[in-house]
């Protein structure tokens, strides 16, 4: 649901004072095959300190801690700050993060080994106990309402060693080892901590205590974070000193407090304003595929919706290519599926992955074929509503679009743009039949959006024993050619039942200072400790 | 009846008005407490999901969640609950913050307040001396030129009014900074100023045409002319129409105070400041309840604070009033 996932933890504080050009014409790497021009500035490292990095949210956290608050900007703030037992690199790959090792006896056994140097940012070390306490504390949905359900196959938690801590699935899961990540569901924190402070972390009386290459030092919602670099990282001491986080909801004071030099990094940079941001000297304007989908949601518990002609007509009502190459700019994919290309990564290369997604039956743009469809239903003459979260403005221009299309096929949707608390409220509550989803995966596992859209449970009132089942048995594969080939089914059913509809798979898009530079940007970057992946950068 | 007997009686009189002034706002209080109560518990949105985001959830979970901020309890319990609290002076645990209520309203109290105290002493010094000259030379240039510029400060939204104070004075001219509140001090002042102007602006342009208003009427009033007529010098004829513009005056001014602590929520969002006024909005769209209870009594408390303030002034610059309310 949430956001998009973390990456590399090689942080490079080597850097030699030696200059290394990093060529950071990144936007291609993750494959995509419509990315719009990436930037062509070349940076040297110029292996300096940095004193303070700023960083520009398009809104404010109201907690730090992702249990309570876990939007992706708080999964990107978090990163940096707090561990998990487990991180990902920048191709997704879990690699050891507080855990230097771990070993599966048993399809649903884990025995992780911490590390010795794991220290807390007051400096003590992190014990056995703190990550049980910690695991405890995340899969309980009163103390971590946003973030329990990624640990609902937990069945134990123990210490069995010094430094050792042994986790027990209930059933064997290909996606457990990575909701044991600051991705996932687990940021470690000391139990002593959490109970001086009563289980109210993450304000700011409290703050965060984490084991990451940076600690809280100021947090005042509705204005600012601070973060100060720590020497207690077993990862080294990262180049920037501080980072200060300012949040600033209004789109165009944003891009003014960059036109005077404010600013270093923007994240979420709005698609139409791209433009305004790399006219800006010495700024870059990166996009990055975020690994969030969205798509049109049917309600099958709201008439006409239950009728797969009507869902077969809407879906052929999308037209994907226009969507994303001139309303999205570029900075967006036509979803040919729910789960992304990126999250694919593991079984297949970018292309692979395109082609074998490309393969399940999809609605192509049809006016025609649309028509036809929705032909004797009760979807003709239908009038209904279309509504989209004020977060998401290039969600209301396809909105747009796609009620101009159903226009024409006899369909009346009017669109509105609500708040996205209201628009959370929607998602399945068996009144809204048409809606949309927008789900950032943090983690980039493949199943982690299509089992939620398709399994048991899921807010379309779809209710398949053969997609629960395909769910499960995917989940039980721990080859990554194997899974993919039972998700493709469980896809292919969704696609078949026209469960949703597909329509694009979303691009961040980042502001950089030339001065900041990131070592291997890629979309796992913000959700892993990005703040030791800064440098000092000059253009070149 | 001797004076000193008189002026107690006056005293305990004015005594009597405040107090009953008072208890019929602490009733308005309660009745717009049950309101907001209303309000909130029938807006769109759900706590739960505002908790649990996106994501799949099990009913468990919802349970659980549901019993721990006693969604469940009936509607008129709910309210019961809060209530008694609050009379203890207990406002409740933020769940959006997870913060005590009390503690997070003063840490955004201080800014909120000088972006309101700040933009209506802008308003007041600028707006009341352009209308009494407006009002005093009637139909010159200066005049129109007055009145087109109230025009202009009425009819652009603040938002946009704040755009274009940050592409003016912190891009072109980059004497301001365009957005966040500054460390405190004079750096707050300074931080302040941009979103204080353009929160006047609207404001002052009432604050001018009411004035404006209210000067001529008394000018072009009978008193007036028999004033003139009498040979009295132009000086003192116009300090006696202002004194008793002062009136509508007092009143318009009081008003556009109450009117500015709405205009705070567009402000404080574009200039990025830590005030009351996003802290509301986020709170109500989050249902946050015990948060939105809580401002929306310090803002009516506010306002009728205000008010009783203004209607005291009556006494004090109207002898006529003051005869009628505090005579036995």
């Amino acid at each position: 649901m949430q956001p998009r996932t973390p990456r590399s933890r090689k942080p490079r504080l080597a850097a030699a004072a030696a200059a290394a050009a990093f060529a950071l014409v990144l936007a291609g790497c993750a494959g995509s095959s419509e990315a719009p021009e990436p930037s062509e500035v070349a940076l040297v490292d110029t292996g300096q300190d940095i004193e303070q990095v700023t960083v520009a949210f398009p809104g404010s956290l109201a907690n730090l801690y992702i249990g309570q608050e876990s939007g992706i900007l708080n999964y990107n703030l978090a990163a940096t700050v707090q561990e998990g037992l487990v991180g990902q690199d920048p191709d997704g790959q879990i690699v050891p993060a507080l855990a230097e090792s771990w070993e599966t006896p048993d399809d649903t056994t884990y025995v992780f080994t911490l590390r010795e140097d794991a220290r807390f940012q007051n400096g003590d070390p992190v014990t056995p106990q703190d990550v049980v306490f910690s695991i405890e504390r995340a899969v309980d949905p009163e103390s971590s309402p946003g973030t329990y359900y990624y640990l609902t196959n937990l069945d134990t938690v123990e210490q069995t060693g010094d430094r050792e801590v042994t986790v027990t699935s209930k059933t064997p899961d290909a996606t457990f080892l990575v909701s044991l990540s600051s991705a996932g569901a687990l940021v470690v924190t000391q139990q002593e901590f959490w109970e001086a402070h009563d289980g109210g972390i993450g304000t700011s009386d409290s703050l965060l205590l984490g084991t990451g290459p940076y600690q809280v030092t100021e947090f005042q919602p509705d204005s600012h974070v601070l973060l100060e670099r720590v020497d207690t990282w077993w990862g080294g001491v990262p180049k920037a000193e501080s980072i200060r986080v300012n949040f600033i909801p209004d789109a165009s004071t944003r891009l003014a407090a960059a036109q005077t030099g404010d600013i270093d990094i923007a994240f979420n940079v709005p698609i139409t304003q791209a433009d305004d941001w790399s006219s800006i000297d010495g700024v870059r304007v990166e996009s990055m595929n975020d690994l969030s989908y969205v798509g049109l949601l049917f309600d099958q518990n709201v008439a006409p919706f239950d009728d797969l002609d009507v869902r077969t007509a809407v879906a052929l009502s999308i037209d994907r290519e226009a969507i994303a190459e001139k309303l999205l700019r570029g900075y967006g994919e036509p979803a040919t599926a729910i789960m992304t290309p990126e999250s694919l990564a593991t079984a297949f290369d970018g292309d692979t992955a395109r082609a074998e997604l490309a393969a399940i039956p999809q609605h192509d743009y049809d006016l025609e074929a649309a028509q036809q469809a929705i032909a004797g239903t009760a979807g003709e003459g239908l009038e209904t509503e279309l509504t989209y979260p004020n977060t998401g403005p290039q969600l209301g221009v396809a909105a747009q679009a796609i009620a101009e299309s159903l226009g024409e096929i006899g369909m009346d949707v009017s669109v509105r743009e609500v708040p996205i608390e209201e628009w959370l409220a929607t998602i399945g509550d068996g009144e809204h039949g048409l809606g949309f989803m927008w789900y950032f995966s943090t983690t980039g596992d493949p199943a982690e959006v299509n089992s939620y859209l398709l399994g048991p449970g899921n807010p379309n009132g779809f209710e398949s024993e053969e997609a629960a089942a395909l769910i499960t048995e995917a989940n039980a594969l721990t080859d990554p050619a194997e899974r993919a080939a039972k998700l493709l089914e469980l896809e292919t059913l969704g696609a078949d039942e026209v469960v949703n509809a597909p329509i694009w798979w979303g691009k961040s898009v980042t502001a950089f200072s030339n001065t900041v530079g990131v070592t291997d940007y890629s979309p796992y970057t913000f959700t892993s400790t990005w703040g030791a992946s800064l440098f000092a950068a000059e253009a070149e | 009846m001797t004076s000193r007997t008189r002026r107690r009686s006056a005293g305990s009189r004015l005594a009597r008005i405040i107090a009953l002034r008072i208890a019929s706002v602490a009733l308005i209080l309660l009745v717009l407490s049950f309101l907001t109560f209303t309000l909130l518990y029938l807006a769109p949105g759900d706590l739960v999901k505002n908790l649990l985001g996106n994501r799949p959830s099990t009913p468990e979970a919802i349970e659980a969640v549901r019993a721990q901020y006693h969604l469940d309890d009936p509607f008129l319990l709910r309210y019961a609950d809060w209530l008694l609290s609050a009379l203890r002076g207990d406002f409740g645990v933020s769940i959006r913050l997870q913060q005590p209520v009390t503690s997070v309203i003063l840490s955004r109290l201080g800014v909120t307040s000088l972006l309101i105290g700040m933009s209506f002493l802008l308003a007041v010094i600028t707006a009341i001396p352009l209308g009494i000259v407006s009002a005093a030379r009637s139909g010159t240039r200066i005049d129109r030129a007055a009145s087109a510029t109230a025009l202009f400060g009425l009819s652009a939204p603040s938002f946009a009014l704040a755009i274009l104070s940050i592409t003016l004075f912190a891009i072109l001219i980059p004497v301001f900074p365009a957005y966040g509140a500054g460390t405190g001090g004079l750096d707050r002042l300074w931080h302040l100023f941009l979103p204080a102007a353009v929160l006047a602006a609207g404001i002052g342009a009432i604050l001018m045409r009411m004035t404006r208003a209210a000067v001529l009427r008394e000018l072009e009033g009978d008193a007036i002319t028999f004033a003139r007529a009498r040979g009295i010098p132009e000086r003192a004829v116009r300090r006696i129409a202002l004194r008793s513009a002062l009136i509508p005056i007092v009143t318009s001014a009081g008003l556009i105070l109450t009117f500015i602590i709405g205009g705070t929520i567009i402000v404080e969002t574009v200039f990025a400041l830590p005030g009351i006024g996003q802290l509301l909005e986020e709170a109500v769209l989050f249902k946050d309840l015990p948060v939105v209870q809580a401002i929306t009594l310090l803002v009516a408390a506010a306002i009728a604070c205000i008010t009783i303030v203004v209607d005291l002034s009556y006494l004090l610059l109207d002898p006529r009033v003051r005869a009628r309310e505090l005579s036995v």
